[in-house]
């Protein structure tokens, strides 16, 4: 794509229009080959979901969660899910804000201690969530004592997502806190603001798009967690669950509208909050420049 | 911002109304005193009290005051703003109650704000975000006026109006001010008192006036613009310190030390001259002179009333 130039600008840039310089060739070739590569990326990102989409029929989507009961599954992931975030906000977002601060003593091993679930197979997670909430653990029997038993229950699935999805938003969170300025709050507590009111009023509206962009990832992670779910609870039956059994049962006509399911129940609040952050992003961007 | 380590150590005492300005050069260890008597840092040792009551530092059986309690308004450098919040709203961010419309609307005004009062920090340029940062300390009842270099990106022309709000809503109020700069005079513009700092520590105090022209030692008279020395007769290490702009032409033995100086170039100076001059003991400085010399002309000099000064 040629532009030509205004004429005042030729003296000024000393190139002359319809004669192409070696740095113009290139620069123009590297432009067309990333826009290629993003298009190649993008493509095979959307690729399985164009897939998806393909290979359901109407008739099979209404065979598979027509039955009285079918989705089930899903009221189960969404309440497992909605308590997991909820425990996670109320517990990682002081956690993460701490660590921000550097207020936390041994912060790098507290730091180590939310990576691990990371950085660990989702099976084994599953397998260690046993012993610790199972009937044998410690915990397991003073839950036991409160009527709350750690395998095959509700509870269990709620622990075992909060496992895989927690450190993603206490990482965001950390993130998130970590980039506002801690001289802004100290400005405000001067203004008058008492601590909380300080966090409520710079902080958290600071660190929004942060903190949105880590609980929409914590979210997808719950709603999708499967390799230690599937051994601590394998019932109540979340829609991962769902998916696999009737992968077993029935083959791929048969788990994906589940599968569907799934993508449709998780991935709308992660995508719009995603969206927003950005916009808020740019609104903010810059505004700490001196 | 990279500081290297630097130990401040200041002590200084003012009375309620009073007004302040520290000089020193940049990295002297200004901003750490500000943020020191605001009580936003931790002090190794000693105390800041504010009417009598702890804000900063250890004391027996005493907790320092709240940082909501301590009625201390703070200009920092470069600005912090609420970037997520409109001008106005960053003005009127430490009224409490709900301010009487008519104020703060004068306020925007008198900083030159009003047609931002919508803005967000992002638009704005060095010079705006110090008026907000200004006019956001000024709104707020404090009893204690903290500023860093408040009006360093505000174009010169505005400087005098936005520093004469400042000493009024002050004086109103009837607060204590402390100014940091390395402007010496935008340091007496703004306060009848000045304090010269260098390296973390306190050389001297006094009058605005009276430091510039009495320097004790060697290294305040430098900081405060003096660019010559020559030994003063009778005593080592003492020296007449020489101030570019209190030099006469000619011999005038009743008005100060007479030296005798070769010109060795001149160029404009504003309104002035600037001469480089080489002292007859082999010493070179600059003065400022109405009618110069031409150069190598070898003339008589009159130092007006040259403080003495030690190393």
């Amino acid at each position: 794509m040629r532009t030509p130039a205004p004429a005042g600008n030729l003296a000024a840039t000393g190139v002359v229009p319809g004669f192409p310089t070696a740095g113009r060739i290139v620069a123009r070739g590297s432009t067309v080959l990333a826009l290629f590569g993003a298009l190649v990326i993008w493509l095979a990102l959307l690729g399985p979901f164009a897939a998806l989409i393909q290979h359901l029929s109407f008739h099979s989507i209404r065979a598979a969660l027509g039955p009285p009961g079918a989705l089930d599954p899903l009221w189960v992931s969404l309440g497992a899910s909605a308590i997991a975030l909820g425990a996670m906000v109320l517990f990682g977002t002081p956690l993460a804000y701490l660590l921000a601060r550097g207020r936390l003593p041994l912060a790098r091993i507290v730091e180590l201690g939310i990576m691990l679930p990371l950085m660990m197979p989702p099976l084994v997670i599953g397998l260690l969530l046993i012993f610790l909430i199972g009937p044998e653990g410690t915990l397991g029997n003073l839950l036991a004592d409160i009527h709350l038993t750690g395998v095959n229950t509700f509870f269990a699935l709620i622990v075992a997502e909060f496992y895989e999805a927690a450190p993603f938003y206490v990482l965001g969170a950390h993130a998130a806190f970590a980039s506002v300025d801690p001289r802004i709050e100290q400005d405000a507590a001067l203004l008058g603001d008492r601590s909380l009111q300080a966090f409520r009023r710079i902080t958290l509206p600071l660190a929004a798009p942060g903190l949105a962009t880590g609980l929409a990832t914590a979210w997808a992670r719950a709603m999708g967690a499967f390799g230690a779910v599937i051994i601590v609870a394998y019932y109540p039956r979340g829609l991962p669950n769902q998916i696999f059994i009737a992968f077993q049962e029935f083959g791929l006509s048969g788990a994906l509208p589940f599968a569907l399911l799934l993508v449709v129940a998780a991935l709308p609040l992660p995508a719009l909050a995603y969206l927003w952050s950005a916009r808020n992003r740019s609104r903010v961007a810059g505004a700490e420049a001196p | 911002m990279e500081r290297r380590q630097l130990t401040v150590q200041v002590g200084f005492g003012l009375e309620a109304g009073e007004r302040l300005a520290i000089f020193g050069t940049s990295g002297a260890g200004k901003t750490t005193i500000l943020e020191s008597i605001a009580g936003l840092t931790r002090l190794s040792r000693g105390i800041v009290r504010i009417d009598g009551k702890l804000v900063a530092g250890r004391s027996k059986g005493e907790t320092a005051l709240e940082p909501r309690d301590r009625q201390v308004a703070l200009v920092r450098q470069p600005t912090t703003l609420f970037p997520h919040l409109t001008v106005e709203q960053n003005v009127t961010y430490g009224i409490r109650r709900s301010p009487a419309r008519g104020r703060v609307t004068e306020l925007l005004e008198r900083l030159g704000l009003s047609v931002l009062a919508r803005a967000r920090g992002a638009a704005l340029s060095g010079g705006q975000r110090q008026r907000v940062a200004l006019g956001r300390a000024l709104a707020s009842s404090f009893r204690v006026l903290l500023l860093d270099e408040p009006l360093s990106a505000v174009d010169v022309a505005a400087r005098e109006a936005l520093r004469l709000l400042t000493i009024e809503i002050s004086v109103e109020r009837g607060a204590t001010g402390i100014l940091v700069t390395h402007d010496l005079t935008e340091a007496q513009a703004f306060s009848d008192r000045l304090g010269i700092i260098d390296n973390g520590r306190l050389l001297q105090m006094g009058g605005a006036l009276e430091v510039v022209l009495s320097p004790v030692t060697r290294r305040v008279a430098e900081l405060v613009g003096y660019g010559g020395f020559v030994p003063a007769p009778g005593a080592a290490n003492r020296w007449y310190a020489i101030h570019p702009d209190r030099v006469l032409l000619g011999s005038a033995g009743e008005r100060g030390v007479v030296l005798t100086g070769s010109i060795l170039s001149t160029r404009p100076f504003g309104s002035r001259y600037e001469c480089t001059v080489a002292e007859r003991s082999g010493g070179q400085f600059t003065i400022h002179l109405d009618e110069p010399p031409a150069a190598g002309v070898v003339c008589a000099l009159t130092v007006l009333d040259p403080p003495v000064v030690h190393a």
